[in-house]
């Protein structure tokens, strides 16, 4: 008796963690799996498109969930994929990332799916279809919805410093700033600048600096090619020189301002690179009285043409864990066609990367309810997302070593830093 | 015939073996392994021979980290054993309220690493830190505490010392405790003062309490990451990257896990490597 007890107890404590294992989400021929991300505007997004499909697909339903909870959606996705956990559809996917999974073999092709590429056309430039293209000449990635990086200001302080419009070049931004730094409480030392960038040396960082201004200088030049850095040029030490001025004349403060109370909000800064996403945190902080909008990156003196800047591109990707990749993508494009893209748009205040979305009377009621969505509709023709590389992180990392070197401890000269970062990134693709 | 008396002794041990094969013995295998190897876990393992070995003699920002390492516990230990010691000193003296601050000086030891360090970053900061308001309001110059280079570390030093001092307190407690009190009857009779009871009695009989100390900090401060990885990053200019970071960095950031498995297996042969020194020294002293 003893023994047997013994068994079904070893058997069920067996049993349990490889049962927990199993999430009972699993695909089938029957139904698709798609992850969305966690913030509750875009779970409504994929809640009701998902509703929408399966009322009108009863042989094959899609199952939404959020990506489940962790440090980062990229880490749960790379859990996934080493555990063979994928779902079929995920959105969300840092165009960044997309490369080293393509690479590795977990993604479909999704321009070898039937009419794929005719949707793409539709929705998108010539230019967006190239820039998202894989190493192998493959697409496996759907431009989803973009977080353009601009210069958001405090118009009452442009008032202030004698000019109704912000800085649109390094020249003027240096004026401004000049103007506008200030020790307000008088020990000695700034305590109001101009603007105000992480200092932090994290990869990542850069998008919100050195990489809009490059692309805004470089009218949207790309940083690598295939496996060379091409980015030794004119443009990057431009952005350098500019932003080692900033510094060095403590326009932008050293420290780490983001632990504080909103710099921007409270008026201790009066720009900011950021992206649409701030507009819904500043409505809801900002105090009385206070008015902000949103301009283009600023752009060396005698630069000509359009003002690029970084998009932050999020993706649909499917998944190669996928039984039926073709129905996958007829779901997908319910999410992405012009009826997904306004309800995306209205439910998350999130812009959907489709071409000529500022002039499209479809979202211009919209617009027209959120004139400061407009500037970032606007400003969509001329975003850039990252180049395909299967070590981006890396290039950005070796970037911003020198980036810190140069920029904000003035050690080296912006030629030699960039030089630096340049030598450093092709000496990563030769290894 | 294999009895029931003999199966249950094993029955009994089994979870430890099966959580020592799973959690221990196989990672560190693996590890081993995975030095030979390329892998960014998506991608199948590319046999690489003797890359990563090279690659770490040469990798300047590893040799910087390992030099982070050592100036952080040129900084820490010795100031950790002066501060925990003079405390511990005051403490066992027949104060009013003792209780009291021998809680108080503990309280940071339970208290989240994380908390701690992001109380510090505010401490620190260069314009509205606590630390240069009380600078300028006497007239001195601000300081860079975490933007500074050259104080960066010493910054996290001194912020690490606060987080632990309390433990070893409690150590040194326990050691000055231990100390006979007829010697410093013996020695007040021959007139000793405050210092030479100090020098000449408490020190030498609180010897392996100090060697204690100097082994728990030691590997505290091996395994420096928290305080560096939330308040600098690492920076700036690397001076912050710990060796534990950088580690980290290569394996969970780039994913580069054969040359963070080989980061580590050196790493973990330094430490062997000090303790084994340390051992040595306190069998010499014993």
């Amino acid at each position: 008796m003893n023994r047997l007890f013994i068994n079904i107890a070893l058997l069920i404590l067996i049993w349990l963690p490889l049962q927990s294992c199993n999430s009972g989400n699993q695909s089938s021929d029957t139904r698709l799996i798609y992850w969305c991300s966690n913030n509750s505007y875009e779970i409504q997004f994929a809640k009701l498109e998902t509703e929408k499909w399966n009322k009108n697909n009863s042989n094959i339903s899609v199952k939404y969930q959020p990506v489940p909870e962790g440090r980062s959606s990229e880490e749960i996705i790379l859990a996934a994929v080493v555990g063979k956990t994928t779902p079929d559809i995920y959105s969300n996917m840092w165009q960044g990332d997309v490369e080293a999974y393509a690479q590795a073999g977990v993604l479909v092709a999704l321009d070898t799916l039937n009419g794929f590429m005719d949707f793409l056309s539709e929705r998108c430039d010539s230019e967006v279809i190239e820039e998202i293209r894989s190493l192998d000449g493959h697409i496996y990635q759907i431009p989803w919805k973009i977080n353009p990086i601009m210069l958001i200001y405090n118009e009452k302080m442009m008032a202030d410093l004698g000019s109704s419009t912000p800085p649109q070049s390094y020249s003027d931004f240096f004026r401004f700033s000049a103007k506008f730094q200030k020790d307000v409480n008088g020990d000695g030392y700034v305590d109001r600048w101009f603007g105000y960038s992480e200092v932090l040396v994290t990869w990542w960082q850069r998008f919100f600096d050195f990489y809009p201004l490059y692309l805004a200088a470089s009218g949207g030049a790309p940083l690598v090619k295939g496996d060379k850095a091409v980015f030794n040029n004119e443009y990057a030490i431009d952005v350098f020189k500019f932003l080692r001025m900033l510094y060095k004349k403590n326009y932008f403060s050293k420290e780490q301002l983001s632990a504080r109370q909103d710099v921007f909000l409270s008026e201790i800064i009066a720009t900011r690179f950021t992206g649409p996403w701030e507009i819904a945190h500043a409505d809801k902080f900002k105090p009385k009285g206070f008015e902000y909008n949103f301009s283009s990156m600023p752009v060396p003196d005698d630069h000509k043409g359009p003002k690029y800047t970084y998009g932050d591109p999020k993706n649909i990707v499917i998944f190669k864990t996928c039984k039926k990749p073709q129905v996958a993508w007829e779901y997908v494009k319910t999410l992405i066609d012009r009826d997904g893209d306004l309800k995306l748009l209205e439910l998350t205040n999130q812009l959907p990367r489709r071409k000529n979305i500022n002039i499209d009377p479809y979202f211009g009621n919209y617009f027209n309810k959120n004139p400061k969505m407009k500037i970032f509709a606007d400003q969509s023709k001329y975003v850039r997302g990252t180049d395909a590389s299967p070590v981006l992180k890396e290039v950005f990392d070796l970037i911003s070593q020198e980036y810190e070197a140069c920029v904000i401890y003035g050690m080296k000269t912006p030629e030699q830093a960039v030089k630096d970062a340049s030598d450093a990134v092709n000496l990563l693709f030769l290894k | 015939m294999i009895t029931r008396k003999k199966i249950l002794p094993y029955l009994l041990v089994s979870p430890y073996i099966v959580h020592f094969l799973l959690f221990v013995a196989f990672p560190v295998v693996f590890s081993i392994v995975l030095t030979f190897h390329k892998w960014n876990i998506i991608a199948p393992m590319e046999y690489t021979g003797l890359n990563n070995y090279v690659r770490l003699f040469n990798d300047k920002t590893f040799i910087k980290s390992m030099g982070n390492t050592l100036i952080f516990l040129v900084i820490h230990i010795p100031l950790q054993i002066i501060v925990a010691l003079f405390l511990a000193e005051i403490l066992n003296q027949k104060l009013k309220l003792r209780g009291v601050f021998r809680g108080a000086f503990f309280l940071p030891v339970i208290v989240s690493g994380v908390v701690v360090t992001i109380l510090w970053q505010q401490l620190y900061g260069f314009d509205t830190g606590l630390f240069n308001r009380l600078l300028t309001g006497v007239g001195l110059s601000k300081v860079g505490w975490l933007t500074d280079p050259g104080i960066a570390m010493i910054s996290i030093a001194v912020m690490a010392t606060w987080k632990n001092v309390g433990l070893y307190i409690i150590l040194f407690l326990v050691g000055l405790q231990t100390v006979p009190a007829q010697y410093y009857e013996a020695a007040d009779l021959e007139g000793a003062n405050h210092w030479q009871k100090f020098f000449k009695i408490t020190l030498p009989m609180i010897n392996p309490t100090i060697f204690m100390v100097v082994i728990l900090s030691t590997i505290g401060g091996f395994s420096l990451f928290i305080e560096p990885y939330i308040m600098t990053g690492g920076g700036p200019l690397n001076s912050t990257v710990s060796a534990v970071l950088y580690i980290y960095k290569q394996g969970f950031f780039y994913y580069h896990m054969g040359y963070a498995a080989t980061l580590g297996l050196f790493f973990a042969f330094i430490i062997l490597a000090v303790v084994m020194i340390q051992k040595k020294f306190i069998e010499k002293d014993h």
